[in-house]
C-alpha cells in the first residue's frame, strides 16, 4: 500500500467529515475540569532527545504523550479530523502556511515563551508565517550538492556541475517535484517558486537532459546509497549530509552559489488545544540554552538557538556539514504555496519521471 | 535415472520457493546484528541494537499500546465471535444467509475502506480518537475472523452429541458448558490467536483511527522508516517475528492435542 494513497484517502475522509459536521465542533466548553497534567505531542519520530523530555516531565510534574506521524499531509488530516487533541505539533514551513490559511493554529503567547528571542534572527517571521506569532523554527536545513571525493575530483560549486556525463548512472535527485524543479529554476537564476510557464519549461527542458544520468529519484534511502558509495553525486538535505558524513568521511557537501531551498520544521499549537499553557512551557523549555544544546547534539541538526552555542561541544560546533548549512542560511529561499501552478509542476514531474 | 533427475528439480524448486519466502526475513534479522547504523554495509557483529531497543521508551510505549489493544480486542472479539458463531450454527431463521454474509463482509471489504468508514463514524459521533477508538476498530475486524474459525469447527461437530446430553437430562447450560464449549475449543483458541496476530499486525485501520497516546508498533515503525531505518527497527521486527512464530507454534501444539482428544470421544 503506497504511503501517498493512504495520505490522500485520509485527507478525503477529512473532507467528508468537515463537510458533514464541521460546525458542531465549536460547542466544546473551554473550561475543563482540572485534570492530571498531560501534554500530547505530535511530531516526527525520534525528533527529541528522550532525556530532555524526561527532564521536562520531572520539572513540570506532567506526562508527555509523544505520538508520531510520517509526513505533513498526515499531520494535517489528523488535526482536521480529530479537532484539538494534540497540544504541540511540528508542521514544516509550507504546512504552517496551509494550516494558517485553514485557521488551524493558535496564536502563541510569547510571554510564556521568552526563550523564543534566542533564535537566530534570520529564522524569525519567515515568509510562511510573516507575523511570526504562530510558529517557531525547531529544526532547519538547506538543500545542497552531496558528493563523494573519491569519484568527484573537483568540488562542485554550481548546480550546473550535476550536468556532467562522467556521473552517468551515479547521480541522485530528491524524489520531490518542488525540490528538483526548483533546483533547475535556481540554476537558471529564477525563483524556486516561479509560476512563469516559460521559466518552468526551460528548467524542465534542462532536467530532461539530466534524467538519463540519474541513478534514482530518492529521498528515503538516499543516505544508504551514498554511504555504500553506490551514488557519487546528488542533491541532499544538510541534516542528512551530516549523518552520511559521519559514516563515510569521503563525503563532501556544498551549497551551490546560485542559491537553494531552505526548509524548517516548527513548533505550533493547534486551535483549541486543551493544554495550551503547558504546551508553551514545553516550547520554552526546549529553547533554554543548556537544554537546547543537549537536545540538538542528540538529533544532529543545526541549533537555531544563538545562546546555546557556548554549551555545545567542540565536535558539534566544528561539524563541517552543519557549518556549511549555517553559513549558507542566506542562500536559502523558502518554498511557498504556488497555487494553481502546482498542477503544471505535477505534470512536468510525471513527464520527467516517466522519461517522456 | 529420470526419477532422480526429477526429484532434483523438485528439490531445487522447493528451495527456491523457500528462499523467496524467507530470504528477506533472514536479511532483516541478520542486519539487526550489524554494527553500522544503516542497512547498507556490513561492518561487524553487535547486540547493541537489542540493548538500546529496550532502553527506548517510545518503543516500549508503542509495544505496551499494541499489547493492550491486542489483548482487549482478542478477548472481546473471541467472546462476541464465539457466541455469534454458536447462534448462527444452531438456529434456523429467516434471513440467515444474509446475516452470515454480513458477518463476512469485514473480511471481504478492503481494509482501507473500513479504516475510512470507522474514522468518519467516530468523527460524526464526536468520539475523540485514541486507545478507545483503536480498540473498538480492532474488535470490529477481529470478530469476523473468530466467527469463521469457530463456525468451521462447529460445522464438523455432530449434533448427536448435544442431543445425547439433553437426553440424559443435562440443562441447556450444562450441555453448553460440558459438551459444546470443549468441542468448539480448538476453533475458539485458533480464532483468538488469529485475532491477536491480526490486531498486533494491523497498520492500515490503525493509521486512520489512532489518536494521542495510541501509537502502536506498526505505526511507530512506519514513522521511523521515514527518518531512515535504524537497526533498532530490525531488532524490533526480529523479536516480533520470533513472537509470532512462537504463537503459531503454540497454536500448532494445542490443536493436535484437542483433535486427538476429541476423536476418542
Amino acid at each position: 500500500m503506497s504511503k501517498k494513497l493512504l495520505t490522500i484517502l485520509l485527507i478525503l475522509a477529512v473532507f467528508v467529515i468537515a463537510g458533514c459536521g464541521g460546525e458542531k465542533k465549536e460547542e466544546k466548553k473551554p473550561t475543563a475540569l482540572p485534570e492530571p497534567q498531560i501534554l500530547n505531542l505530535f511530531s516526527w519520530a525520534d525528533n527529541f532527545d528522550p532525556k530532555v523530555i524526561e527532564k521536562f516531565e520531572q520539572e513540570y510534574k506532567c506526562k508527555v504523550n509523544y505520538d508520531v506521524f510520517g509526513n505533513n499531509e498526515e499531520l494535517l488530516a489528523k488535526i482536521q479530523a480529530g479537532g484539538a487533541q494534540y497540544d504541540v505539533i511540528q508542521p514544516s514551513d509550507y504546512m504552517v502556511a496551509t494550516m494558517l490559511k485553514l485557521n488551524l493554529l493558535e496564536e502563541l503567547n510569547m510571554a510564556n515563551i521568552p526563550n523564543a528571542k534566542n533564535i537566530v534572527s534570520t529564522l524569525n517571521a519567515p515568509v510562511y508565517d510573516t507575523s511570526g506569532k504562530h510558529s517557531i523554527v525547531y529544526t532547519w536545513g538547506v538543500t545542497g550538492i552531496v558528493y563523494n571525493k573519491k569519484f568527484v575530483k573537483e568540488a562542485p560549486t554550481s548546480w550546473n556541475d550535476l550536468w556532467n556525463d562522467e556521473y552517468k548512472g551515479r547521480l541522485i535527485l530528491l524524489n520531490d517535484n518542488r525540490e528538483v524543479i526548483g533546483m533547475a529554476l535556481k540554476k537558471d537564476g529564477f525563483s524556486n517558486n516561479s509560476t512563469n510557464p516559460e521559466e518552468v519549461a526551460k528548467a524542465v527542458a534542462d532536467l530532461k537532459k539530466l534524467v538519463p544520468n540519474v541513478l534514482a529519484f530518492d529521498t528515503d534511502t538516499i543516505k544508504q546509497k551514498f554511504i555504500a558509495e553506490e551514488a557519487w553525486i546528488g542533491m541532499m538535505w544538510s541534516g542528512d549530509a551530516s549523518f552520511t558524513y559521519n559514516d563515510n568521511k569521503n563525503i563532501g557537501f556544498t551549497v551551490p552559489k546560485e542559491g537553494t531551498v531552505i526548509w524548517a520544521d516548527t513548533f505550533a499549537i493547534p486551535k483549541g488545544a486543551k493544554h495550551k499553557e503547558l504546551a508553551e512551557k514545553f516550547i520554552n523549555f526546549i529553547y533554554e540554552p543548556k537544554i537546547s544544546a543537549q537536545n540538538y547534539e542528540y538529533i544532529g541538526y543545526n541549533d537555531p538557538n544563538e545562546k546555546a552555542m557556548q554549551y555545545h561541544s567542540e565536535e558539534f560546533k566544528n561539524d563541517p556539514m552543519l557549518k556549511i548549512g549555517y553559513t549558507n542560511i542566506d542562500k536559502g529561499e523558502w518554498l511557498t504555496d504556488i497555487g494553481e501552478a502546482l498542477t503544471m509542476y505535477d505534470r512536468c514531474w510525471t513527464e520527467l519521471k516517466t522519461g517522456k | 535415472m529420470s526419477k532422480t533427475w526429477r526429484s532434483h528439480v523438485l528439490c531445487a524448486y522447493a528451495l527456491a520457493i523457500l528462499a523467496f519466502l524467507y530470504l528477506p526475513l533472514l536479511f532483516l534479522a541478520l542486519y539487526s546484528f550489524n554494527e553500522s547504523r544503516i542497512n547498507a554495509v556490513w561492518s561487524g557483529f553487535t547486540l547493541d541494537w537489542y540493548a538500546t531497543l529496550f532502553k527506548n521508551r517510545r518503543v516500549l510505549e508503542a509495544l505496551t499500546n499494541s499489547l493492550f489493544v491486542a489483548f482487549i480486542s482478542t478477548i472481546s472479539s473471541t467472546v462476541l465471535g464465539t457466541t455469534a458463531a454458536i447462534a448462527l450454527n444452531k438456529y434456523q431463521y429467516k434471513w440467515k444467509p444474509a446475516i452470515n454474509g454480513l458477518l463476512y463482509m469485514p473480511i471481504l471489504i478492503p481494509e482501507i475502506v473500513m479504516g475510512l468508514s470507522l474514522l468518519v463514524l467516530f468523527s460524526q459521533l464526536q468520539i475523540p480518537l485514541g486507545k478507545i477508538t483503536l480498540t473498538l476498530s480492532h474488535i470490529t475486524f477481529c470478530v469476523s475472523f473468530v466467527v469463521i474459525t469457530v463456525n468451521a469447527r462447529l460445522e464438523g461437530m455432530r449434533p448427536e452429541l448435544e442431543q445425547a446430553a439433553m437426553d440424559l437430562y443435562a440443562t441447556p447450560f450444562k450441555t453448553f458448558r460440558y459438551i459444546t464449549l470443549p468441542l468448539a475449543m480448538p476453533g475458539i483458541v485458533a480464532g483468538a490467536l488469529i485475532a491477536f496476530t491480526l490486531s498486533i499486525d494491523d497498520f492500515i485501520i490503525s493509521f486512520f483511527v489512532a489518536g494521542p497516546n495510541s501509537t502502536t508498533l506498526p505505526l511507530y515503525i512506519y514513522a521511523t522508516v521515514k527518518r531512515g531505518i535504524s537497526p533498532e527497527i530490525n531488532a524490533l521486527s526480529t523479536l516480533l517475528m520470533l513472537a509470532t512464530i512462537s504463537l503459531v507454534g503454540i497454536a500448532r501444539l494445542i490443536q493436535p492435542h484437542y483433535i486427538s482428544k476429541n476423536n476418542e470421544q
